[in-house]
């Protein structure tokens, strides 16, 4: 579904990301891990075109998006929900999901069921059911992670990138992100997932890759990464 | 003294002066709503928005003896629309890809010299009368005489600014709009062209201008420099009410075209500007955010 090759890409004269390459079948779940700085942002803002690619291709469902801004990559089917939330403040937890599905609401993706698609997304996330009418701006930390899922979803994505669901929360919301992705899973939902808990991202995921200074270190399937003395010792020590 | 205040407040010329300081100031709102329009989706403005509100004026005199005056105001809101895109795409995109400050600023007030250039070589530099569309006989409430012209400016701005509002509130346009503002990055996410929306705030800004410019016209005179003051007293009404409140710079609005037909009248006309002027210093030296703003005037 979505397979990245030899991607190069930073910030201005600065390069962070040196000939990435990685896959994300359809259907999978895939994580990328590393530690601070690695560049696990830098990456996805790549794919997502937050920033545009110095090199490399970026194929989504057969097509190359790279270099392509970023609501075109969305308009075909990449959702991004980014580090830090960003939410909308000043918009309602309802306008923030209805922007979600933009595309969907403006024709440039099968419109579907917008409306049912709300109601799914809060009986995902039934804290935002609560909220609904509350600007976005006056939630805590993670109700607004749990907005941000929820809002990259309305999409109906082909894709959905996710950056550290999880960064931030309390250890039982943290838990709660988790079994969401899981169950995000079972629904076959295409992931690619960015996580500091890197065992419980491993845990979850079919796929990993290990990010190091701009450029993949190891990867393989998740159990065996997990297993990986190497992995293990450089990420699964302080975080498990 | 207090006497005679006091024998002010009850006397029928305080009530009309009041009247065409709301009518003044609902159009300095106007303007000033329109530089906000454009602040929030872009944190820049156009500082040729008099000049937007001249040729509005302009190009309904010219349209209005074909039709009417009121078909002749969808004429005007399309010219307005056309005319803050080209602004838009000639003076801003490029300083914005830029991150120049220095660059929209010199950009906006050189297409406005422009445009008033354009205008006094196209209508000529003297002023015109512009035909008022309804009987100019005052109105008379309680012996307090008041122009329909004045009754059509003030509920004219008001419909515009409430349809403006509604129109981000509820349609998912407006939505996307409100989003660009929020988080220009997190907006493109959603698939939102956020390129697109800061041309049509910009659009949208011309439009509310060049409607202001025909409302005005018919109580004023109409001519290429009619826009220039306008524009920056405006610009003063958005920086007391803050540019990023809506409600903000009508009241900063309102408040300028009172103080200024009361101070016209009871000291004189040729210290009129002083008050609003002292108000604006006042502002920027107590609240720089604006009386209703948040923190945005540091940008500009
Ligand atoms: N906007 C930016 N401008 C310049 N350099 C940046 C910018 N954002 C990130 N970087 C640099 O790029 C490198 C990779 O950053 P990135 O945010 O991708 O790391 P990360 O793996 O997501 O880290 P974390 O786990 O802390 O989120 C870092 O050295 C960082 O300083
Ligand atoms: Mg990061």
């Amino acid at each position: 579904m979505l397979q990245v090759e030899n991607l190069i890409a930073g910030y201005g004269k600065v390069q962070v990301l040196q000939s990435i390459s990685l896959n994300v079948a359809k259907g999978q779940l895939v994580t990328l891990i590393g530690s601070n700085g690695a560049g696990k942002t830098t990456t996805l803002r790549a794919i997502s075109g937050m920033i545009t690619p110095e090199s490399g291709t970026i194929m989504l469902g057969g097509d190359n998006i790279a270099g392509l801004s970023t609501h075109q990559i969305t308009r075909r089917g990449m959702a991004h929900s980014p580090e830090g939330r960003r939410v909308f403040p000043t918009l309602t937890v309802a306008d923030n999901l209805e922007l979600g599905a933009f595309p969907r609401l403006t024709g440039a993706r099968p419109r579907g069921e917008v409306k049912a698609d709300i109601e799914r997304m809060i009986a995902l996330f039934p804290r935002l059911g609560e909220r609904r009418q509350q600007l976005a701006g006056t939630l805590s930390g993670g109700e607004q992670q749990m907005l941000a899922m929820a809002r990259a979803l309305m999409l109906q994505p082909e894709v959905l990138l996710l950056d550290e669901p999880s960064m931030g929360l309390a250890p039982r919301l943290v838990e709660e992100v988790f079994s969401t992705i899981a169950r995000l899973k079972r629904e076959k939902i295409t992931m690619l997932l960015v996580e500091q808990f890197a065992a419980a991202a491993l845990d979850v995921a079919d796929y990993g890759y290990v990010l190091e200074n701009g450029r993949i270190s190891v990867h393989g399937p998740a159990a065996e990464l997990k297993a990986s003395p190497a992995v293990r010792a450089a990420y699964l020590g302080a975080a498990h | 003294m207090f006497e005679y205040l006091l024998s002010q407040l009850v006397s029928p010329v305080f009530w009309q002066l009041i009247a065409s300081g709301v009518a003044v100031g609902m159009i300095y709102g106007v303007i000033a709503f329109g530089y906000q329009l454009t602040f929030a989706t872009s944190k820049t403005l156009n500082f040729g928005q008099g000049e937007a509100l001249m040729l509005g004026a302009l190009v309904g005199l010219t349209v209005a003896p074909y039709t009417s005056y009121w078909l002749m105001l969808p004429v005007v809101a399309a010219f307005g629309l056309l005319q803050g895109s080209v602004v838009e795409r000639l003076g801003v995109r490029q300083a914005i890809k830029i991150k120049s400050e220095a660059g929209w600023i010199m950009a906006t007030i050189a297409l406005g010299i422009i445009f008033k250039n354009l205008a006094e070589n196209i209508w000529g530099r003297d002023d015109l009368k512009f035909p008022p569309p309804i009987s100019e006989k005052p109105l008379s409430f309680h012996g307090v005489n008041v122009l329909p012209m004045e009754l059509v400016i003030v509920a004219g701005a008001i419909i515009m600014m409430l349809l403006i509002e509604l129109f981000n509130r509820r349609s998912i346009y407006g939505k996307a709009v409100v989003a660009t503002s929020n988080d220009r990055d997190a907006a493109g996410l959603m698939g939102i062209n956020t390129g697109l929306v800061i041309t049509f705030s910009y659009a949208l800004s011309s439009l509310t201008a060049a409607i202001a410019g025909v409302l005005v016209a018919p109580v004023t005179l109409t001519g290429a420099t009619m826009g220039s003051a306008l524009g920056l007293k405006a610009f003063a009404v958005a920086i007391i009410g803050g540019l990023s409140s809506g409600f903000g710079v009508v009241v900063g609005g309102l408040i300028l075209g009172i103080t200024e037909t009361l101070t016209g009248y009871y000291f004189s006309t040729g210290y009129k500007d002083v008050p609003g002027l002292l108000l604006l210093l006042a502002v920027l030296s107590i609240k720089p955010s604006g009386l209703f703003g948040k923190s945005a005037i540091k940008k500009v």
